[in-house]
């Protein structure tokens, strides 16, 4: 898989560049600046691009806005942006169009190989990876009328992890069930939730997430 | 040049007021040459011949003789400083001056008829020089030398050429048709100066336009009327026009009138005086330094006259309202310096026809001293307000600045330093698989990290909140609404984004207050709006709690004020007991 990275910390840039290469990832362009990012994009056609948040000059939102015109113009493009702070706002604008092909996490959760690899992998496959920290804020959320406390703890968990952009298998795996297992609590939480069922994962993610979010 | 020294010559007295002698003596020898002008014309029946009755050419070459030098007496004694007072003097003993021409002796003869066309110009440098005795412009000055030397240079021409009878000293050759050609363009001449200078006064007049300045307009019309006659007579005597006669006699009326209509505007000013007793009067009553300057207004009959305060300490001008306000450089408008006490304080911008009346300006200004140093309190105080309000905006700038600037440190530095060893830690847990000890403590040591970096995260936060700065109002607030205690409704409603100190303090505000909806409220929602109307941010937290928060005590709600009215605001806060509270801000907001 071909990989493109925007972070202007020499020290991550080079970590990030070491630990995707060592994970069969082929780096095929790395740079410190949006504009940087957007050319290389375009010329290597890479499956995913790595984006840090804030980028020079103004280290305002220049990688965001990278990241979302990257994610508009090239859908095809994966966008995986890494921030030292989450925003449910933040979060909610990425998405906005689609959570196909994007995915939003701390910058923490590099130094967990496996898992951000697979998040990697997920969003370079055109589905999503959404920080914990997003999916449990929007969880804890206060609402007037709670048809979360409707959810056994064990949907409650496979919930999450939908929400953070996971496919059935990976959900299956993360929790050592069965995949049939979680077909059956995804549905059950789809009709608890009022939620259209049968959407592909990262249709899915949106849809839970918006739900989450009202 | 002549102009300038027939005036310097006439304004010896300069500031100081001519002594009551020197009247005197003026006004008793004008009199004497009316008189003696009498005397001429009744003795010589020949002038009877070439002017018509000699009594009534006598009395209507007197009429203006007394006229122009009573009047430049008044205006000598009242405006000492202006030379215009002694210019008419001048032209009114010059007037008499001419009638020497009427007499039999050869040297009286020939001075008076070498005098005989500058007095018009006499007059029409009187009429241009008001008021202040000065021409204001080099066009003028030329217009005035240019007439002078025809009246004068061509008399004498003229003179030399013969046809005067037998007393004319300077009679070098009798050349009578060469003596009328030269006569003819010295009056055609001065009548083209005399129409241009009635160009200059209908600009002038035009530029008066206040209509409370009657009387000025009426000078001016007065002036240009006699400038239109002398025009008139001397053209008819050119072109052999009909009734000369006649005209020339309206012309001498018309001559007269023109200082009569200056001792109208005289006497309006005098009135005008009367309007600075119901400014005593008013001001008596002790006005707000607010109303002192309609009242000045009134008493000058300038509605657009403007009070400005003179600051000593921040060197410049101020309004009522301590702003700084810059003298205009000759736009159009006047101004006048206040002082008190040998001190400065004050100046009135005013209507540039005010001027003209120098007595009323001092009367008013001496009328107003103690309200005008009220007023200047005022402005000063409020300017100090001001200064301070800025000062505090830029202290809360430059420590948000500071801590931003924090904030990007341990951002840049701290926390990926952090990131990238937990990421090394991690590469060489993979390297280790045949040693679990060693893999368990490196797992804990990242966690450590791990924890380290939340805390860091909680602690950059806390000193500067850069998703407001880096992604704006709106972003920020979802996740302080997705964070708060209760379920909250949130609106913004602003179109993309304010100046960042609006938006910090918007943030700060809606954290802080969803903070006490969680502390105090038990409160079940809450609603957030932001919105932008009218030049101003408005913020508002509303919570359906208990109500009866206070806002003085405790320091939470003191500190929101305090952020508020740094930046010109206003927050106010409805707490009834059991009645919920609302907390709105108004923050100004231009651009």
């Amino acid at each position: 898989m071909r990989v493109v990275i925007a972070e202007d910390s020499v020290l991550l840039r080079e970590g990030l560049e070491r630990l995707l290469t060592e994970n069969g990832f082929d780096v095929v362009g790395s740079c410190e600046t949006a504009d940087d990012l957007l050319l290389k994009a375009r010329s290597y056609s890479p499956d995913v691009a790595i984006v840090d948040i804030r980028l020079p000059p103004t280290h305002n939102d220049e990688g965001m806005q990278a990241a979302l015109e990257l994610h508009a113009r090239h859908p095809s493009v994966g966008v995986l942006v890494l921030s030292q702070y989450v925003e449910v706002g933040l979060a909610m604008k990425l998405l906005a169009e689609s959570a196909d092909g994007a995915g939003y996490l701390l910058k923490d959760r590099i130094s967990d190989v496996k898992e951000f690899v697979g998040a990697v992998e997920r969003v370079a496959r055109g589905g999503s990876a959404i920080d914990p920290i997003i999916v449990s804020t929007l969880l804890s959320r206060q609402r007037r009328d709670d048809s979360l406390s409707d959810l056994t703890p064990r949907e409650r968990e496979v919930l999450e992890l939908m929400a953070e952009g996971r496919s059935n298998q990976g959900i299956a795996d993360k929790l050592v069930i069965s995949l049939r297992a979680v077909e059956k609590y995804v549905s059950s939480i789809f009709g608890k939730l009022g939620l259209p069922s049968g959407a592909t994962d990262s249709r899915r993610v949106l849809a839970v997430l918006l739900y989450l979010r009202s | 040049m002549a102009s300038a020294a027939l005036a310097g010559g006439a304004d010896a007295g300069s500031a100081r007021r001519p002594a009551p002698a020197t009247i005197w003596l003026l006004a008793l020898t004008g009199c004497a040459a009316a008189a003696t002008a009498l005397a001429f014309a009744l003795t010589n029946e020949a002038i009877g011949a070439e002017l018509g009755e000699p009594l009534v050419i006598a009395l209507l070459n007197d009429w203006i003789t007394v006229s122009f030098v009573s009047c430049g007496l008044v205006a000598w004694w009242r405006r000492p400083e202006s030379r215009f007072g002694p210019l008419m003097i001048v032209a009114g003993f010059v007037n008499f001056l001419t009638t020497l021409s009427w007499t039999t002796s050869d040297v009286p003869f020939t001075i008076g008829q070498s005098l005989d066309l500058l007095a018009p110009v006499l007059f029409l440098h009187v009429f241009l020089a008001f008021p202040t005795g000065r021409l204001d412009s080099r066009f003028q000055r030329v217009l005035l030398a240019t007439a002078y030397a025809l009246a004068i240079g061509l008399e004498i021409v003229r003179m030399t050429l013969g046809g005067f009878g037998p007393h004319n000293l300077l009679e070098i050759s009798s050349n009578v048709g060469a003596q009328e050609a030269v006569t003819r363009v010295q009056l055609l001449g001065v009548a083209a100066c005399c129409l241009v200078g009635i160009g200059v006064l209908v600009a002038r007049r035009r530029r008066v336009g206040q209509p409370l300045r009657g009387s000025l307009a009426l000078l001016y019309d007065a002036f240009g009327l006699a400038l239109v006659m002398i025009a008139l007579l001397f053209g008819s005597l050119v072109f052999d026009g009909p009734a000369v006669a006649e005209i020339r006699w309206a012309t001498f009326v018309a001559l007269g009138l023109a200082p009569a209509a200056f001792l109208v505007g005289l006497l309006h000013s005098r009135l005008a005086r009367s309007a600075v007793g119901d400014l005593v009067v008013e001001l008596r009553g002790d006005p707000a330094p607010a109303e002192l300057r309609d009242a000045l207004a009134r008493a000058l009959r300038d509605p657009s006259l403007e009070l400005v305060y003179w600051l000593p300490e921040f060197g410049s001008y101020a309004d009522l309202d301590g702003r700084p306000v810059r003298l205009p450089s000759r736009d159009g408008r006047a101004t006048t310096q206040i002082d008190r006490g040998g001190e400065h304080v004050a100046a009135l911008l005013h209507d540039p026809a005010l001027e003209d009346e120098p007595e009323l300006l001092a009367a008013v200004t001496a009328a107003a001293g103690i309200a005008i140093d009220n007023g200047r309190l005022q402005a000063e105080l409020r300017a100090r307000l001001q200064e301070l309000r800025g000062s505090r905006v830029r202290v809360i700038e430059a420590g948000q600045k500071e801590r931003q600037r924090l904030e990007r440190d341990l951002h840049d530095g701290a926390q990926q330093r952090l990131i990238a060893l937990s990421l090394e830690l991690s590469r060489l847990e993979e390297s280790l698989d045949d040693d679990p000890d060693a893999r368990l403590r490196l797992v804990e040591a990242r966690g450590e990290i791990a924890k380290s970096l939340d805390e860091l995260r909680a602690v950059a936060r806390g000193i500067h909140p850069a998703v407001v700065s880096g992604h704006g109002l709106d972003v920020a607030l979802e996740q302080l609404a997705a964070r708060a205690p209760v379920p909250v409704r949130l609106s913004v409603a602003v179109p993309g984004r304010l100046p960042e100190h609006l938006e910090m303090a918007a943030f700060y505000l809606v954290s802080e207050s969803l903070t006490n909806v969680g502390k105090h409220a038990q409160a079940s929602s809450a609603t957030v709006v932001v919105s932008r109307a009218g030049g101003q941010v408005v913020v508002e937290v509303v919570d359906d709690g208990v109500g009866g928060a206070d806002t003085e005590r405790g320091t939470g709600l003191r500190g929101l004020a305090d952020r508020v009215e740094a930046l010109d605001g206003r927050l106010r806060v409805w707490s009834p007991q059991g009645g919920g509270t609302r907390l709105r801000a108004e923050i100004p907001c231009v651009s």
